[in-house]
């Protein structure tokens, strides 16, 4: 535990100097949600919806951070102490890899817990959004779709030969993720044949679940992205803790 | 006496190029060794192989009567490790590496000491990545000895030091001889060896063709001094004869 708190207080700070994440998961959604606020304001999702443009986007929004700690962030940092041969280090020390993971998954939690609350700050603020359904639902949405997410990148961090091999992997998943599943184009102004295409990624499936649970749509219409959600955290995480590779 | 670090028939090569062949190595509890050899001859990858952190295809390996594979957890509370490469994360401080290592262990040293001890103390807040090759060096001994470890492994111990520091980097490791650490090294220094070490091992393309100590090593040669006898026992013999 002690090494867990002494290495979460030291990677973060290692992390906020880097700035990149500040940038991506803490500025980038703000800003989504100012532009998209600005453009579509409170009018209604479509003709004779219940909810505004911005009531649908904001679960998609709330992701753009877990899109980028997770796809992006998190594989990066594991190849990169894995190239640079920290984890060589750490191997001839007590530690469990587990506890390495551990803290890298924590610390790009607590950029999309902090990305979430201020892109509900601002919506809320400037543009009188609030959140229709329960929070304990939608919340309890985030956390899979987070959970589902980060464990792709572990598992590109985990297994990618090397540092370049894992940006790339981490570069198809990301923009291709950012601007398809909605996260920041929204996904209701797509053509059907880019939806469908844009179904298969598991961003897609993750803001289908927040969108419901954010405008109190019933949990019934989504159960089939939950479960791909959750098997998909399962499977990714089994193969990257049991192919852990320090060098 | 019991063996601290115990090798046996010790073999490792990589697609078929041979980096080590049938090394035995015993070092005793308070020991220093030292493991010689130029350049290629198969001191890392028998240091890494002890370790564990490369699979050796061959033989075998103990450390404190333990696996390193097997009983890495227990083992490295006891165990430092300085590698032949300063691997540190980017823009780290010098205090936050020592936070970070200190944290690992059950019973740490105190860094602080430590910095002192090696005269780097005022660098507790520097980036690593500022420090000098000297001052990184040491640095990296600090952190090996963190653990409060009963057996040491440096690779290069004092590669890119000044004369100054090397001496000072010895005094220090001799002072802990005296409270039974036990050291395995590598160096590129005869005088440092002849300072430091009790036994040594010369290594040539892999394989073992010193095993002793430094007076043994001398006395087996017609040279006086150990860096000659050092060099006649690494000079390719058919060689001598060619050249001019």
């Amino acid at each position: 535990m002690k090494a867990f708190k002494t290495l979460f207080k030291t990677e973060f700070k290692l992390s906020l100097r880097g700035m990149d994440m500040f940038i991506f998961a803490i500025c980038m959604p703000v800003v989504a949600v100012i532009i998209l606020g600005s453009i579509f304001g409170n009018k209604p999702a479509f003709d004779g919806a219940s909810y505004s443009f911005l009531e649908q986007s904001f679960g998609a929004v709330a992701t753009i951070a877990i899109c980028a700690g997770g796809v992006m962030g998190l594989p990066l940092v594991i190849s990169d102490y894995r190239s640079k041969k920290i984890l060589k280090r750490f191997k001839v020390t007590p530690i469990s890899p587990t506890v390495i993971l551990a803290v890298q998954v924590v610390i790009y939690a607590v950029y999309s817990f902090a990305s979430l609350i201020l892109v509900y700050a601002t919506a809320a603020i400037f543009f009188n959004y609030h959140l229709n359904g329960s929070w304990l639902q939608f919340l309890g949405a985030y956390l899979i779709v987070m959970v589902s997410m980060f464990s792709i990148g572990v598992l590109v961090g985990g297994i990618a030969p090397n540092m370049k091999m894992a940006g790339i992997i981490a570069s198809l998943l990301y923009f291709p993720m950012l601007i398809f599943s909605g996260a920041t184009l929204p996904y209701e102004i797509m053509p059907v044949t880019l939806q469908k295409a844009a179904d298969i990624m598991p961003l897609t499936q993750g803001i289908k679940i927040l969108k419901a649970t954010s405008l109190g749509l019933p949990i019934d219409s989504v159960l089939a992205p939950v479960i791909v959600m959750i098997v998909l955290a399962v499977i990714c995480t089994g193969i990257s803790i049991r192919f852990f590779q320090w060098e | 006496m019991e063996s601290v670090i115990k090798v046996e028939k010790l073999s490792k090569s990589y697609s078929n190029v041979t980096a080590v062949k049938n090394l035995d190595i015993a070092v005793r509890r308070g020991e220093f060794f030292g493991l010689l050899g130029a350049n290629g001859a198969g001191k890392s990858t028998t240091i890494e192989c002890i370790l564990g952190t490369v699979k050796q295809d061959s033989g075998v390996v103990s450390i404190l009567g333990m696996n390193p594979q097997k009983d890495r957890k227990i083992l490295f509370e006891r165990v430092g490790v300085q590698f032949q490469e300063a691997n540190y994360q980017d823009k780290i401080r010098v205090m936050e590496l020592c936070e970070i290592t200190a944290s690992l262990y059950k019973t740490p040293l105190d860094y602080e000491n430590l910095l002192k001890q090696f005269g780097i103390s005022e660098k507790l807040k520097s980036p690593v990545s500022e420090l000098s090759g000297g001052q990184k060096q040491r640095l990296f001994i600090v952190l090996a000895l963190i653990p409060n470890p009963e057996v040491v492994f440096l690779d290069e111990l004092t590669t890119g030091l000044d004369t100054r520091a090397r001496r000072d980097v010895w005094n220090s490791l001799s002072s802990l001889k005296e409270k039974g650490l036990t050291i395995l090294l590598t160096s590129h220094f005869m005088d440092e060896v002849e300072a430091l070490c009790d036994k040594i091992m010369i290594l040539k393309n892999g394989k073992s063709i010193f095993y002793g100590t430094i007076q043994e090593a001398v006395a087996s040669t017609p040279h006086e001094k150990f860096e000659d006898a050092y060099l006649w026992y690494t000079e390719e013999r058919g060689e001598e004869n060619e050249g001019i």
